[in-house]
């Protein structure tokens, strides 16, 4: 299964952060304000466009990922610039 | 500590949340106009405020403070805005509960009704920093001097083609420190401009260590004038090192030596304010 595959779903996104970036986050932090999670900041989101970007090949506007407030924002945006539509 | 700091910026003043003498702080204010204070989030979380006085302290961030879930988040919260305005306050020779504070639309702080003095804030692990000036504009950031930042890949989202090449001809070692270094330097002069990350970090670089410090554009050459001050700081705070830049821009407003809170109203406001009072009264 593709990386593009895996984090289809906000399941897969949230497996890919704990993996890469040590994260572990509940369904209910994705959803919360990136400000309201304790170990998230600025270095992690861009290590995760970096990581889907080489993964998948395809260049993730930052800009708009930037304007996400939580990590299901995120991931939706990650999708959609990938090609696909989150589920 | 060890600084790499320019002549126009002091360094950093540690303070405590309780029996701190502040001038250190106003002295700096007076010397350059911009005064860095640090602290830590075990001493300045509010435990030991009754929740009246924390209430009567956040103000209007009291409701912020309260949806917050997490309890590390909002001790962070509670202690950062506890140490922003009493720096603030020690600043104006006021009461830090008499101090409000205002968000821009990336969240950046500032005094509400006290726009002579520019406020900054940045927290990370146990450190809370807090930059003010009466120059003009004032952005900080803290990171810890360790902290895995350098990777293939993150770089490209990160610097100017001219900060890679200076980057990839550096052994192995140096490249995290520099871009750590870099990094803290970015989001310092994003804040101070209330960009955040909106500003693309590729769009503005850095010079390498030891030279003084100025904006570039992303080739290398020159992209702002002496009106912007910079300057990072190693700080050992207990056996932690922490990596912090300022950034201070100078509006060319002249310097405002004293900076209290009674004395900083302008003029012409103050004379049209007790004019329509009069009237008023009458």
């Amino acid at each position: 299964m593709s990386l593009l595959e895996r984090t289809a779903d906000l399941l897969g996104f949230l497996d890919l952060i704990r993996d890469e970036l040590g994260l572990d986050l509940s369904v209910q932090e994705a959803e919360a304000d990136l400000d309201a999670l304790p170990a998230w900041d600025s270095v992690h989101l861009l290590r995760l466009v970096m990581l889907i970007e080489q993964e998948t090949g395809r260049r993730i506007p930052v800009a708009s990922v930037l304007q996400a407030r939580s990590i299901a924002q995120i991931h939706a945006h990650v999708v959609a610039s990938a090609g696909g539509g989150p589920r | 500590m060890n600084t790499s700091a320019q002549a126009s910026l002091g360094v950093p003043v540690a303070v405590g949340a309780t029996g701190t003498d502040w001038d250190a702080v106003r002295a700096d204010l007076r010397r350059y106009g911009t005064a860095l204070v640090y602290g830590t989030l075990a001493d300045w979380r509010p435990g030991d405020l009754a929740p009246d006085a924390l209430r009567a302290l956040l103000g209007r961030d009291w409701a912020r403070y309260c949806d917050i879930a997490h309890e590390d988040i909002r001790d962070r919260y509670a202690a950062s805005r506890r140490l922003l305005k009493s720096a603030a306050a020690a600043a104006l020779h006021a009461d830090a509960v008499d101090m409000e504070l205002t968000y821009g639309p990336t969240g950046r702080p500032y005094l509400r009704g006290c726009d002579q003095i520019d406020i900054t804030l940045s927290h990370t692990d146990d450190l809370l920093m807090v930059g003010l000036t009466t120059r003009g504009l004032i952005g900080v950031d803290a990171e810890l001097a360790d902290r895995r930042i350098y990777s293939k890949g993150l770089d490209r989202l990160i610097c100017t083609p001219h900060e890679r090449l200076g980057l990839g001809e550096l052994a192995p070692e140096e490249r995290n420190p520099r871009l750590v270094r870099l990094w803290t330097l970015k989001e310092a002069y994003s804040k101070a401009i209330g960009q955040g990350m909106q500003f693309r970090f590729t769009e503005f670089g850095f010079g390498p260590d030891g030279r003084p410090l100025q904006v570039n554009r992303p080739d290398g050459t020159p992209g702002a004038g002496a009106e912007w001050a910079f300057a990072t700081y190693y700080l050992d705070v207990g056996d932690t090192e922490f990596c912090v830049s300022a950034a201070v821009y100078d509006a060319g407003l002249g310097r405002t030596f004293d900076t209290g809170i009674t004395t900083m109203l302008d003029a012409e406001a103050a004379e049209a304010l007790a004019l329509a009072l009069a009237a008023a009264a009458n």
